[in-house]
């Protein structure tokens, strides 16, 4: 091994915390994966027991079942770094046979570069099951598995051609970082963050930007994951080293503020400024809020409607913002969803051969979001919002949707 | 925004955020982990054994209390102890009963009899009679219980109130998935969420069971569904009992889950997965709580706190090398240090004074230092952080739990109003 990434998987950090791991079990109860298939033997198993074994690769393989979502570590109260350890693990497990399918998927930049252009044509073969089952064929992604939305125009695009805005800022400035999907695919989520925070008063700054490499590295391929989170860091620093980061891609916020540095052992200062920088647009809204700083002229919004915190919001140890956010919200009542993971796990519910245990996974979640409101569901990540609507039939946005709306910005 | 924020989610800090939310104050509770009672019986200790087995728990704590000014309860008192009691019995009514004045004596996973103050239902018709005839039935699949060890025990064990059983073991091979042979206790609980095992495991057992037989299962009936065990008993046509295993205990996460419920839906904030790292206070008054939140660490701030993150097993309290022991938060001052060498090289002989060691406080459970004086006028403790008893020999831990938490809960609504 050769890779500083992979030296690194092999031999560091997240075993320092083997030895806080007393065998309570905590972490097998929550697992969403064992709860549905025998084929994934748990996170203690596979995690802090298996790892004393371990000499470069895994001794249990079912290790490849593992989605990462990382409730794991979420819920030991000892502070054992469980999906560290088995991403890690997992890693130098796969470094000898990637699957090719493993390293497409991580594209995630290629696939919005390609499909923008031809969106309408994106869409349809998307839609269409003998590409789908050729896909599945092929590339080994399931023939139902939740695609992204291919739209016609990038964030980038809207955000460059758009009317300047009519407001003058009051409180500054801030950088925006809306990830490959919010700047491919989930562009109306991007457009009204920044429609909010210029209603907030705010000078939104985009700078051109990459990917984070979150799924590279779940799937991985941390040397490239690595080069491509250090990229983004200078993609963002180019705007100013001072200002508060922004995001409404949860996921990828978590994969700076934490995931970068603990999974893949990346200690690069370039990291560090940003990650210590960048906040969830929902947790912004909370401090500015506990600050005496937000206005709460919110029109009413009769409605009840159900929340999904993902995996990667959880993880990063914040509670849910966009619950404490929306209950501003007059007539307003969010039942949030009390689901572990919607299943999809970022890649993990695309592959054939996980397809099925992704979907027993969100089942609770899916039958939840229908009984609760068959019209909207709210969710902070792009994947897990594919992945519900696509599997419970309910429209699902970004909670950011309803505090436009409720600023009379839609 | 939040009056209170509550450290530390075990069953102290469940119950405090639970009281005070459902008084109509904002509280924040933060946790690293979701909390250890899911790894507990699923029961409420209040007084097990002093040094007797306890009958009567309230009663013989009040003896507790007066012999002993250093005890925790004698600072919460019986009558702290009844009402968190009655609070716990009204905030589940479906899952845990009994009565503050009457211990339940229920036999174990290796069959020994265990009092305990507040079961759930499905633990009720093991509290065992002179003349009982008992099935202890095994699963197959399931290693962490063994019916012959149970049944044998119980079969030679004199009740506590001077009478016989009789006991046999019964095995049954129903599989909880296809193609496991080896299935946790959870995995267990979801089959028998599910009526159609319900009924398959049913038609297995019915059979082999005896005219008059009470039957003991492993704590495995349902995790979900209230009702499995009671459907389950009505198609065996006897009547049936859970036996709490070792972790992961199904008894355990019905009653974490439950109250993590209850607080949420009376509109606790839970913040979960970081430990509380450091503290602000200004002129003695404690004014924030920071956690380590991902990418920058976070404030909390509050009128009130409390102070609810358990002990040692916990890292609420550390021991270093050095012998020296510290309260790892608010640096508090702590009681129990002074009774001599903390650790004994006695095996078998009386309790570690070690594991005694925790904060000192008022009877609004306010924390005290050494002379006596209130430390920081709006910081309360609850559960595993007070010293001055040993929760496992006395099968007191709940009680403590349950009576301080509710003690410091009314105390601060009272500050607060």
């Amino acid at each position: 091994m050769s890779h500083e990434g992979l030296e690194f998987a092999g031999h560091e950090l997240a075993r320092a915390s083997l030895d806080a791991c007393v065998k309570c079990t905590i972490c097998e109860t929550m697992c969403p994966v064992s709860a549905v298939t025998p084929l994934f033997s748990g996170p203690k198993f596979v995690g802090p027991q298996a790892e004393r074994f371990r000499n470069g690769d895994s001794v249990d393989h079912s290790l490849d079942y593992c989605s990462s979502c990382g409730t794991c570590t979420l819920v030991c109260p000892q502070g054992v770094q469980i999906a560290e350890l088995n991403s890690q693990a997992r890693a130098v497990m796969k470094a000898d046979h990637m699957p090719l399918r493993d390293k497409l998927i991580g594209q995630t930049v290629l696939m919005g570069k390609v499909m923008t252009p031809v969106a309408p044509i994106a869409k349809a073969a998307l839609n269409n099951k003998p590409i789908r089952a050729m896909m599945e064929a092929v590339v080994k992604v399931h023939r139902d598995a939740p695609m992204p939305p291919p739209q016609g125009q990038t964030f980038e695009g809207w955000f460059r051609k758009r009317p300047k805005p009519s407001r003058t800022p009051t409180r500054g400035a801030l950088v925006f970082f809306h990830g490959c999907a919010g700047g491919y695919f989930e562009v109306e989520t991007s457009k009204k963050s920044v429609e909010v925070l210029e209603h907030l008063g705010y000078e939104v700054i985009v700078p051109k930007q990459g990917c984070c490499g979150l799924a590279q590295q779940s799937n991985g391929l941390f040397d490239q994951a690595t080069a491509s989170v250090l990229k983004l860091c200078d993609d963002l620093r180019a705007a100013g080293t001072d200002l508060t980061i922004i995001s409404s891609s949860g996921s990828c916020t978590g994969m700076l503020k934490h995931e970068a540095h603990e999974i893949m052992g990346v200690t690069d200062d370039k990291l560090k400024d940003v990650g210590t920088r960048i906040r969830d647009i929902m947790e912004f809204l909370l401090d500015l809020h506990e600050a005496g700083e937000l206005p709460t002229d919110f029109a009413p919004i009769d409605m009840t409607v159900p929340y999904h915190a993902p995996c990667q919001l959880k993880s990063q140890g914040m509670g849910m913002p966009a619950v404490e956010v929306l209950k501003l919200i007059p007539d307003l009542t969010v039942v949030e969803s009390g689901a572990v993971c919607c299943g999809i796990a970022g890649t993990y519910g695309l592959k054939k051969e996980k397809y099925d245990i992704a979907q027993a996974v969100g089942r609770p979640l899916f039958e939840m979001v229908k009984k609760t409101n068959p019209d909207l569901a709210l969710c902070d990540t792009e994947t897990c919002r594919w992945q519900i609507e696509q599997s419970s039939g309910v429209k699902t946005e970004h909670p950011i949707f309803l505090v436009h709306r409720a600023y009379g910005l839609s | 925004m939040s009056r209170v924020v509550v450290i530390g989610a075990g069953l102290a800090g469940l119950v405090a955020a639970n009281r005070l939310a459902s008084a109509g104050v904002g509280v924040t509770l933060l946790t690293k982990g979701i909390g250890g009672l899911q790894l507990s019986q699923g029961t409420i200790d209040v007084l097990g054994y002093a040094p007797d087995r306890v009958t009567n728990p309230v009663l013989t704590l009040s003896a507790i209390a007066s012999a002993r000014p250093g005890h925790p309860y004698a600072a919460i008192g019986a009558a702290g102890v009844h009402t968190g009691i009655e609070y716990l019995k009204q905030l589940l009514p479906d899952l845990l009963v009994g009565d503050a004045e009457a211990n339940y004596q229920l036999p174990t996973a290796v069959g020994a009899i265990r009092p305990t103050c507040l079961v759930q239902p499905s633990m009720v018709a093991g509290h065992l009679k002179d003349g009982a005839k008992v099935a202890v039935v095994g699963l197959r699949r399931l290693k962490d219980f063994h019916p012959a060890l149970v049944a044998e025990n119980l079969a030679r064990t004199t009740l506590p109130d001077g009478g016989r059983l009789v006991a046999r073991p019964v095995s049954v091979d129903v599989p909880a998935r296809d193609a496991e042979v080896d299935s946790s206790g959870l995995t267990y609980a979801r089959a028998f969420d599910d009526p159609a095992f319900r009924a398959r495991f049913a038609a297995a057992l019915k059979p082999l069971l005896g005219d008059g037989e009470t039957v003991g299962l492993p704590a495995v009936l349902g995790l979900k569904d209230r009702t499995a065990w009671s459907d389950l008993a009505d198609k065996l046509g006897h009547p049936v009992f859970e036996i709490p295993l070792p972790p992961p205990s199904v008894p355990g996460m019905r009653l974490n889950e439950a109250l993590m419920a209850s607080a949420k839906a009376a509109g606790v904030r839970v913040v979960n997965g970081t430990r509380a790292v450091s503290v602000r206070v200004e002129d003695g008054v404690v004014k924030g709580v920071t956690v380590a939140t991902a990418g920058a660490d976070r404030e909390f701030t509050a009128d009130a706190f409390v102070l609810a993150a358990g002990g040692f097993e916990s890292g609420a309290l550390a021991l270093d090398s050095y012998g020296t022991v510290t309260e790892t938060l608010f640096g508090l001052p702590l009681a129990g240090l002074d009774a001599g060498p903390l650790v004994h090289g006695d095996y078998w002989g009386p309790e570690q004074p070690l594991f005694s060691v925790g904060v000192r406080v008022a009877g609004d459970m306010r924390v005290l230092d050494g002379n006596g004086a209130v430390v920081h006028p709006n910081l309360y403790a609850a559960g595993g952080i007070i010293g001055g008893s040993s929760r496992w020999a006395e099968k007191s831990g709940d009680g403590i739990a349950v009576g301080s938490a509710v003690v410091a809960a009314d105390s601060i609504l009272e500050v607060l109003a």
